[in-house]
This record gives C-alpha cells, sequence and structure tokens, in this order.
C-alpha cells in the first residue's frame, strides 16, 4: 500500500470538471485507490472511481487530502493523481 | 385567455435578452410503482437496469458527439460527468445492490440510492457542489425514463420557444436542440448550475429563481430580459418594440475587428466574395447596413407579416417595407414572400413541411399573396427590392406566380402607382426538385437563392425539428456535396446569380466547402456575419478547389467532415 499526501490546488477545489478528469485518470490503473478528507470539518473517504463520491468530500483549495493506493502499480497511481490534485 | 402585461424577478443565470413564446416544461416528477419482486425475478430485473442504462448511455454519447462537433467543450464536459455517474459504483453498485438484497424492483431501488445521495449533497456547505445535486436529479429522471418500455416521443418545438419550467435540468438544453432555444425561465437553479453554465455556453438568456412559473401560460408571449432579471409577460406593442429595437442595437454594439470593416471581402488569393446578411425582423436591417453588410440576402417576412395575427394589409405591409428599405440605407434587401403553412399563421405549431407551404401557400392564399407582392413592388419606389419566391418545386408553379406577378404590376401601370416594374423576382432551391431543375427554370428568373437548410432536410429526409435524428442533418453527407455541385454547374452556364443561405454558408468548415465548388456569394444571419467574414479572409480559392475535388471522391459524412475540418484548422494554423 502506498499512501501521500496532498493539498488541493484547483481554484474551485475538486469541482465536476476535476472531479470527472480525477475518475478517467484513476481508471487507468489496476490498484485500489481512495482518497481521504481528514480535518476538523470533515472525515470522509472516496473511491476514487466513483464520481459521486469524489464530489461529496467537498474538497476545496487547500484542503489536505491523503491519496491511498493498494496493488500493483499503486506508486505510479498515487504520484500522477497527487500531481493532477495540486493543480 | 388576453394577458395584461406584466413582469416578474428573478435572478441573471445568462445574460441576453429573448422575445418569444413560452412553452411550458411538465415538471419532471419520480412517479414510480415500487413493488417487491421475488428471489428469481431479481436477475431480470438488474438485467432491466442494465438495459436501461446502457441506453442512457448512447443518448449521452450521441449529445455528446454533436457538442463535440459544435466545438462546445464546456458542455460537452458536463455530459463527461453524466457518463461517468452511469458507472459510478456508489451509485450503480448500489442499486443493483439493493434490487439483489432488497428484492425490491429498479424503480424503488434507484430512489431509494437516489434519495440517500440527494440527502448527502444538501448536507455539503458548498454552494458550487450543493448544485451538482442537479447533474444526479438529471442521471436519475433519465434512467427511469427509459426504464419504461415506452419512451415518450421526441420534442418538438416552435422557433422562438422560451422554455418555462419550475426545474430544467442541464441535458433537457442539450436534448432540445439548443439552437432552437430562444430562452429560459425557471423556479430553482442558480448562476452556478449546471444548467445556468450551459446557458452561457450556448448564449440562452436564462432568468432563474423566479417566485411562481406558473403565473405564466403556455402558449404567452414574453420576453425574457436576463441581464436585469426579469421577464415580462404578455407584453404591450410598444414594450415589444423596444426589445426587438434593443435586440438590433446590441448586435450594432458587438465589438468587429477593426482592420477588416468596410473593405471588400476577399479571400488570401484575392477572389470577391459577396456576404449578406439574413434577418428575421425588418428591425434588424439597421443593425445589417451598419455591420457593413453588402445586401440582404433573405428576409423572412413571415414572422412581420403575422407578428400579431395581421390580416393582409397592404398599407401596413407598405409602410413596414418601406421602413426596412430606409434603415437599410439603400443595400438591396431580398424579401422573401411568406413561407407557412396554411393552418399556422403565428408560428405557434410544427410546420407541415411536405404539406402547403411556401409559394404553394401563396397560390392556394392568392389575397394574401397579392397584398404583399403590392406592397412590395410599391416600396420599390423607395429602395432596391428583389422578390424570392420559396418553396418552388415546379415550372408550373412558377409561371402561375408569375402570372399573379404580371397581374399585379399591371394594375400598379394601370393606376399610376409609383414602383419599379424591373423588381428581380428569384427562385429559393430548398427542394429536391428545383434542385435538379434549377436550369429549367432559369429562363424565367433573374436570380437564385439556395436554402440549404431546408434542402438537406427534404435530401437526407431528416426532420431538423427531431431530436433523435437531427445529429445526421449535414452538409458533408455525398449527396449533399453532389447536389450542390450539381446546382452550381447546371446554373453556372445560365449566368443567373446565385446567392447561398443558410446555416452551411454560416460555419466555417462548410461555408469553405462552397467556395470550393464554385459560389461566390453568401448570406448569413447577423449573428454569424463578422466570424464568417474574417473566416473567408484567411481562405484562399485554389487550395479550397482542390479540397473539394478530393471530398466529392469519398464515401462517408464523417470523413467528409474530418478532412474538411483538418483542412481549415491547417489552414488557419499556417496564416
Amino acid at each position: 500500500m502506498t499512501e501521500r499526501q496532498v493539498v488541493v490546488g484547483h481554484r474551485l477545489g475538486v469541482h465536476a470538471r476535476a472531479a470527472a478528469r480525477l475518475v478517467q485518470l484513476s481508471s487507468q490503473y489496476q490498484s485500489s485507490i481512495v482518497l481521504c478528507r481528514c480535518d476538523p470539518e470533515a472525515d470522509l473517504q472516496a473511491d476514487a472511481r466513483s464520481i459521486l463520491s469524489i464530489l461529496l468530500l467537498a474538497a476545496r483549495q487547500g484542503s489536505t487530502l491523503v491519496v491511498r493506493a493498494n496493488g500493483v502499480d499503486e506508486n505510479e497511481a498515487v504520484e500522477r493523481i497527487c500531481e493532477y490534485l495540486r493543480g | 385567455m388576453k394577458h395584461s402585461e406584466r413582469i416578474i424577478h428573478g435572478i441573471t443565470a445568462s445574460a441576453g435578452v429573448a422575445v418569444g413564446r413560452a412553452v411550458r416544461a411538465v415538471d419532471p416528477l419520480f412517479i414510480s410503482l415500487n413493488f417487491k419482486i421475488s428471489a428469481a425475478q431479481a436477475s431480470q430485473e438488474v438485467a432491466r437496469l442494465r438495459k436501461s442504462i446502457e441506453r442512457s448511455r448512447k443518448q449521452l454519447r450521441r449529445i455528446q458527439a454533436e457538442l463535440k462537433r459544435r466545438r462546445n467543450p464546456e458542455s460537452s464536459f458536463l455530459v463527461d460527468a453524466h457518463l461517468l455517474i452511469l458507472e459510478d459504483p456508489l451509485f450503480v453498485g448500489r442499486i443493483i445492490d439493493k434490487i439483489q438484497t432488497e428484492l425490491i424492483n429498479a424503480e424503488w431501488a434507484i430512489q431509494q440510492v437516489s434519495d440517500e445521495l440527494f440527502e448527502a449533497y444538501d448536507r455539503l456547505q458548498d454552494d458550487y457542489l450543493r448544485e451538482r445535486r442537479g447533474d444526479l436529479e438529471d442521471i436519475v429522471r433519465r434512467i427511469l425514463h427509459n426504464l419504461r418500455s415506452r419512451p415518450a416521443p421526441a420534442q418538438k418545438l416552435p422557433y422562438d420557444a422560451i422554455i418555462v419550467g419550475r426545474v430544467i435540468p442541464p441535458s433537457m438544453l442539450f436534448e432540445l436542440r439548443s439552437s432552437r432555444i430562444a430562452g429560459l425561465v425557471t423556479e430553482t437553479g442558480s448562476p452556478m448550475s449546471h444548467t445556468a453554465i450551459m446557458a452561457r455556453s450556448l448564449e440562452i438568456p436564462a432568468v432563474m429563481g423566479v417566485a411562481s412559473v406558473s403565473d405564466i401560460a403556455s402558449g404567452e408571449a414574453i420576453i425574457v430580459d436576463a441581464g436585469r432579471g426579469l421577464v415580462v409577460c404578455s407584453p404591450s406593442e410598444k414594450t415589444l418594440e423596444q426589445y426587438r429595437g434593443r435586440a438590433a442595437e446590441r448586435i450594432r454594439a458587438r465589438p468587429r475587428p477593426s482592420a477588416i470593416a468596410s473593405t471588400p471581402c476577399t479571400t488570401q488569393d484575392g477572389v470577391r466574395i459577396s456576404l449578406g446578411a439574413n434577418i428575421n425582423f425588418g428591425e434588424e436591417a439597421a443593425a445589417a447596413s451598419t455591420l457593413g453588410v453588402e445586401f440582404i440576402g433573405l428576409y423572412r417576412t413571415e414572422f412581420d407579416f403575422f407578428r400579431d395575427g395581421r390580416e393582409a394589409d397592404e398599407a401596413k405591409l407598405l409602410a413596414d417595407y418601406t421602413r426596412v428599405l430606409k434603415s437599410a440605407r439603400n443595400i438591396p434587401v431580398t424579401f422573401r414572400t411568406i413561407d407557412v403553412g396554411i393552418d399556422q399563421k403565428s408560428w405557434d405549431g410544427v410546420n407541415s413541411n411536405l404539406g402547403v407551404r411556401g409559394l404553394r401557400f401563396c397560390l392556394e392564399n392568392q389575397d394574401v399573396f397579392k397584398a404583399q407582392l403590392r406592397a412590395l413592388f410599391r416600396a420599390s419606389a423607395r429602395g432596391q427590392v428583389r422578390i424570392l419566391l420559396p418553396f418552388v418545386s415546379t415550372v408550373d408553379d412558377l409561371e402561375a406566380a408569375h402570372e399573379i406577378i404580371d397581374e399585379v404590376r399591371r394594375d400598379l401601370a394601370r393606376s399610376r402607382e409609383a414602383h419599379d416594374p424591373h423588381v428581380p423576382i428569384g427562385v429559393m432551391i430548398e427542394t429536391p426538385a428545383a434542385a435538379q431543375t434549377c436550369d429549367l427554370m432559369a429562363d424565367r428568373v433573374d436570380f437564385f437563392c439556395l436554402g440549404t437548410n431546408d434542402l438537406i432536410q427534404y435530401y437526407l429526409v431528416i426532420d431538423r425539428s427531431d431530436q433523435s435524428v437531427v445529429h445526421l442533418h449535414t452538409p458533408f453527407h455525398p449527396a449533399i456535396l453532389r447536389c450542390l455541385h450539381q446546382v452550381y454547374t447546371l446554373l453556372e452556364p445560365t449566368g443567373k446569380p446565385v446567392t447561398v443561405c443558410g446555416e452551411v454558408a454560416a460555419d466555417p468548415p462548410s461555408a469553405a466547402v462552397l467556395l470550393g465548388l464554385g459560389f461566390r456569394a453568401l448570406s448569413v444571419s447577423l449573428a454569424a456575419y463578422r466570424r464568417i467574414e474574417h473566416a473567408i479572409r484567411l481562405m484562399e480559392i485554389g487550395r479550397l478547389r482542390e479540397l473539394t475535388g478530393e471530398i466529392l471522391k469519398m464515401h462517408k459524412p464523417k470523413d467528409v467532415e474530418e478532412k474538411v475540418r483538418a483542412a481549415i484548422a491547417a489552414g488557419a494554423a499556417s496564416l
């Protein structure tokens, strides 16, 4: 399992366009991938292949997320997704 | 029932002004029967759900292809989001799970899962994200709709439809064929809703958050003044005039690329192209002349003619036409005689495309036709009038029209009314019959106008108002290319001028094909005028001729379109 923290850099947070792109990106990997938002306001976890759960994270610009992947290509998956979220 | 003018306030979701008629959208209700199923039926129920999802996916893909073709990335990503919801394990996976474990029908399972998700959305603090609930509602509606064994037939809309509804889901906008919606009024929604985003990207004026749409009657005349966040219902004639004037003003006020104004429109290799404008209301004539338009290639007179259910009143028409000519400041104006079916004098219904319309209507309603012709001839003493006959399909009809025209001319000469006896008379080529036989008509007319919108519809047997086939309406079909090529070849030796009107002339790739085929005069809507003028100045006829030669040999519409778009993109990049 690989995990890494990332601060969301997108201006509008993880909005619809970014969420859609994130799902498309995650679908390229075989590993299971989850995004966790754990801060004083929320304690939520989202399946990176579910656009609805990503939107429900309500991550904004500056929110901290943990990207966690488990599988053969977990390193690359975490790397690419963090890179995307940083904006 | 006659209403009096009243104003309803809302908020601006997409700026602009629209004048039209209210079309009430039925509130999308999630009514479904909920029932328990047996364990044996579960797999059948899941299969039914999957089928509905597959059908939904196909519909969305089709919409997406259409949006991509029209280069509308903002909207096409919204469809991406909808497609992803269809694949979302949190959504679809849970619905299937519920069907199998709770043994309930698909509709019930969808309702339960979506209700949970709706609640989660409603709890969000972020206004923007809360609005995303609308996308989920939209998808749920689509799946429920497709679960029905017999989905409702495609929607048809009148030309000036302003959609009024409590809730308007974003996908309704692209399904109702965006180009046809004049405006939008809703109770729910905010400027951040996807419906608003879509409306802005499609330049549809929209007012949201009005208190109650039930105050607006279906079919009522309304004005959407979106910039000011208000809707005027049953406007008085005075208010209407003001708004029509403002619509023209807006077009005039659009910034123009400074360097190209007022020099003749020529291609890179110096070929002169005549560029005219199409108008639907007399008020637009002034805007056209300010834009530096060379001529008005098509004035669709029926909108003004039937504006307030008016009967054929020659004096009133004469006053109208004189005003149009005056505001056109002496550029030629091509008046197309009224083109409507006999039973719809107000454009409030769907056109009977294969029935009595255009010249057929005029020949059957000679009092109307004569009154219009008399007004046009009398107006010709005060400006450059050209008369265009719509929907001509036989030489017989043309001759019958000429007899009436001659009679009108004789009467005017006898009563010594001022008029120009040599007003050019033209024929609209918009039926396959006219396309095939235009050379046989050439001796009897002074000019031609090629109306591509209808021509494509009749050639490819596609009703443009039917959303399930409208994506097949393309000028790049080899049948259309051959037809256009044939019309040019037939008319060239006759020396009679031909202007191409219609959307084909207004879109740079298809306009390029027209120029490549040999056409040298185009007439487009005011909104498209600057864009197309700019595009033509970047084109090279020599290269377009080669391109046209190649595409005439191709087999498939898609291949043709790709080839043309690639060539245009490459050409633009090299400049």
